[in-house]
C-alpha cells in the first residue's frame, strides 16, 4: 500500500513539476522576441522544427521507454527535465545503482537512482553557473589546442568504462550486439551520426540474445 | 563584440535564462528530498543513501566540465545565457549545437557564427532549440504511468530474474551502439576515439582488480570518472604526438 503511494506522489509531482517547467521553457523565445523587438523569421522556423522534430520526437518516445525502467518514476521524469541523458544521467544512476548494490524493480533501486539523478542535476547546474562565473578567464585554459581534443572525447571515454564494466559482468550477451554495431559502424559511417537509433536495435539485439541464453539456462 | 552578441549577453538574457534554471534546480531539490524522506521511511541505510550521493556527484563532476566547455563552444556564435540554460535544462552538447546549426541554415544564416546573427534568426534558432527537445518530457507527463503500469510492472512481477536480466541486457546493448559508433571514425582515418575507449576500458580493468582483490573500497566512487579522465587524457597524448 505504501509502495503504491509513494509511486503515485512521484507521478503527481513529476507531471506538475514537467509542465511548469516545459511552459516556462517554451516562453523563453517568446521573451526574446519581446526584447530583441522582433518576430521569429516564421519560414525559417518551420523548416528548421520540421527537420529537428523528425528526428527527435520519436527518438525521445524511444528514450522515455528504454530508459524508464532503469531510472524508475521520480528519476524519469527529473532526467527528462534536466537532460544530458545518455551522456550523464543514465551513466550516473547506473554507477551509483552498482555502488550500493540495489537491484533493479525495488524500491530501494527507485530511491537510489531519484538522488542520483537529482544530485547529477544539482551538481551540473552547480558547475555551469561556477563556469559561467568565472567563463572569461577560463576560456583560454579550457578552448587551448593541447585539451580540445580531450573534450570531444568524453563520450568514447566515458563508454569505454563502461564497456568494461558490463561485459565482463555479462561476456555472453554482449558479444552478438558488440559486433554487429562494430560491423555496422565499419561498414555503413553514417550510421554513428545516428546513436539515437542505434542504441535502441542494439538494445533489442542483447535483449534477444540475452532471452535465448536464459531459455537455454546459460545466465 | 557586436551588437547582437551585447544584447545575446545583456542582464535581461540573464534574467530571463535565470528563472527556468532557477525552477529546474528547486524541482531536482524536491525529488532529492522525497526520495530521502522515503529512504528513510522504509528504513534504508543513511549510509548507502549518502554514498549514491557522493559516488553521483563525484561521478557528474568531470562531465560537467565537458557540458561547460559546450556552453563555451556555443557561447561565440549565441551568448553565453542561451547555451547556458539549454544544457542545464533537457538538452545535451550534441543535440544542441546541432539544432543551432539546422536553426540558423534554416533561417538563411550562412553558418552558425555571431557575424551573420540577427535578432529574427536567433529568436527562430532558441525556438527550434526548445521545441526539438520537449517532446520527451511530454512524453513523460501524458505517457510514463500507463506504460508502467501497462508494460513495466507485469514483467517485474511475471518473472523477476528476467526482468532484471532484460534490464542489464539493455544497457548493455546501449554500451555497445556508442563503442560501435567509436569504430566509424576508423573510416574517417582517425584511431583517436578506438584508444580513448581501449585505455578507458584498460584503467576500468586495472581499478576493478584493485578494489575486489586489492581491498581498495575507496576507489569505487572514483574508478569511473578518473578511468574516463585518463582515456581523455590519452587523446591529449596521441594529439601532441600528432597520431590521428
Amino acid at each position: 500500500m505504501m509502495e503504491k503511494s509513494f509511486d503515485d506522489s512521484m507521478h503527481r509531482y513529476g507531471r506538475a513539476f514537467s509542465a511548469v517547467a516545459i511552459v516556462l521553457m517554451l516562453l523563453v523565445p517568446v521573451f526574446v522576441a519581446f526584447y530583441f523587438k522582433t518576430t521569429p523569421n516564421m519560414r525559417g522556423l518551420l523548416a528548421g522544427l520540421a527537420s529537428i522534430c523528425l528526428i527527435y520526437l520519436p527518438s525521445s518516445i524511444v528514450e522515455v521507454v528504454t530508459y524508464a525502467p532503469m531510472l524508475g518514476t521520480g528519476a524519469t521524469y527529473l532526467a527528462f527535465i534536466t537532460g544530458n541523458l545518455t551522456n550523464l544521467k543514465i551513466p550516473c544512476a547506473m554507477s551509483a545503482r552498482e555502488i550500493v548494490g540495489t537491484e533493479f524493480g525495488t524500491k530501494e533501486n527507485e530511491i537510489v537512482s531519484t538522488l542520483s539523478v537529482a544530485v547529477s542535476s544539482l551538481v551540473t547546474c552547480g558547475v555551469l553557473a561556477i563556469g559561467v562565473l568565472l567563463l572569461v578567464p577560463l576560456t583560454p585554459v579550457l578552448s587551448s589546442p593541447v585539451l580540445q581534443p580531450a573534450f570531444s572525447m568524453v563520450v568514447p571515454a566515458l563508454f569505454g568504462a563502461l564497456g568494461y564494466k558490463y561485459f565482463s559482468k555479462t561476456p555472453l550477451v554482449a558479444v552478438a550486439p558488440f559486433v554487429s554495431m562494430v560491423l555496422l559502424c565499419l561498414l555503413v559511417p553514417a550510421a554513428a551520426s545516428q546513436v539515437a537509433v542505434l542504441v535502441p536495435v542494439s538494445a533489442v539485439i542483447s535483449i534477444a540474445v540475452a532471452r535465448l541464453l536464459y531459455k537455454k539456462g546459460k545466465i | 563584440m557586436n551588437s547582437f552578441l551585447q544584447m545575446a549577453n545583456s542582464g535581461t538574457m540573464y534574467l530571463i535564462v535565470g528563472v527556468v534554471i532557477l525552477f529546474v534546480t528547486v524541482m531536482a531539490i524536491v525529488f532529492m528530498v522525497k526520495a530521502w524522506r522515503e529512504g528513510i521511511k522504509i528504513g534504508m541505510d543513511k549510509k548507502k543513501m549518502r554514498k549514491a550521493i557522493t559516488a553521483s556527484a563525484t561521478f557528474t563532476l568531470v562531465p560537467s566540465v565537458g557540458i561547460l566547455i559546450g556552453v563555451i563552444a556555443l557561447a561565440g556564435s549565441l551568448g553565453v545565457p542561451v547555451p547556458w540554460l539549454r544544457l542545464s535544462v533537457i538538452g545535451a552538447l550534441h543535440y544542441e549545437t546541432m539544432a543551432a546549426d539546422v536553426a540558423a541554415k534554416a533561417a538563411g544564416l550562412p553558418a552558425l557564427a555571431a557575424e551573420y546573427m540577427t535578432g529574427e534568426a536567433f529568436v527562430s534558432i532558441i525556438a527550434v532549440m526548445t521545441v526539438g527537445i520537449i517532446w520527451g518530457a511530454i512524453f513523460c507527463i501524458f505517457g510514463l504511468k500507463k506504460y508502467q503500469s501497462k508494460v513495466l510492472n507485469k514483467v517485474g512481477k511475471k518473472d523477476d530474474r528476467w526482468g532484471n536480466i532484460m534490464f542489464n541486457a539493455m544497457f548493455v546493448g546501449m554500451v555497445c551502439a556508442f563503442i560501435g559508433a567509436g569504430f566509424a571514425d576508423l573510416r574517417k582515418g582517425s584511431i583517436t576515439s578506438i584508444v580513448v575507449i581501449a585505455v578507458a576500458a584498460a584503467f576500468m580493468a586495472l581499478f576493478s582488480w584493485l578494489i575486489d582483490k586489492k581491498g581498495q573500497k575507496w576507489l569505487e566512487s572514483f574508478s569511473l570518472s578518473f578511468a574516463m579522465v585518463l582515456g581523455m587524457g590519452a587523446s591529449v597524448v596521441m594529439g601532441l604526438l600528432g597520431v590521428k
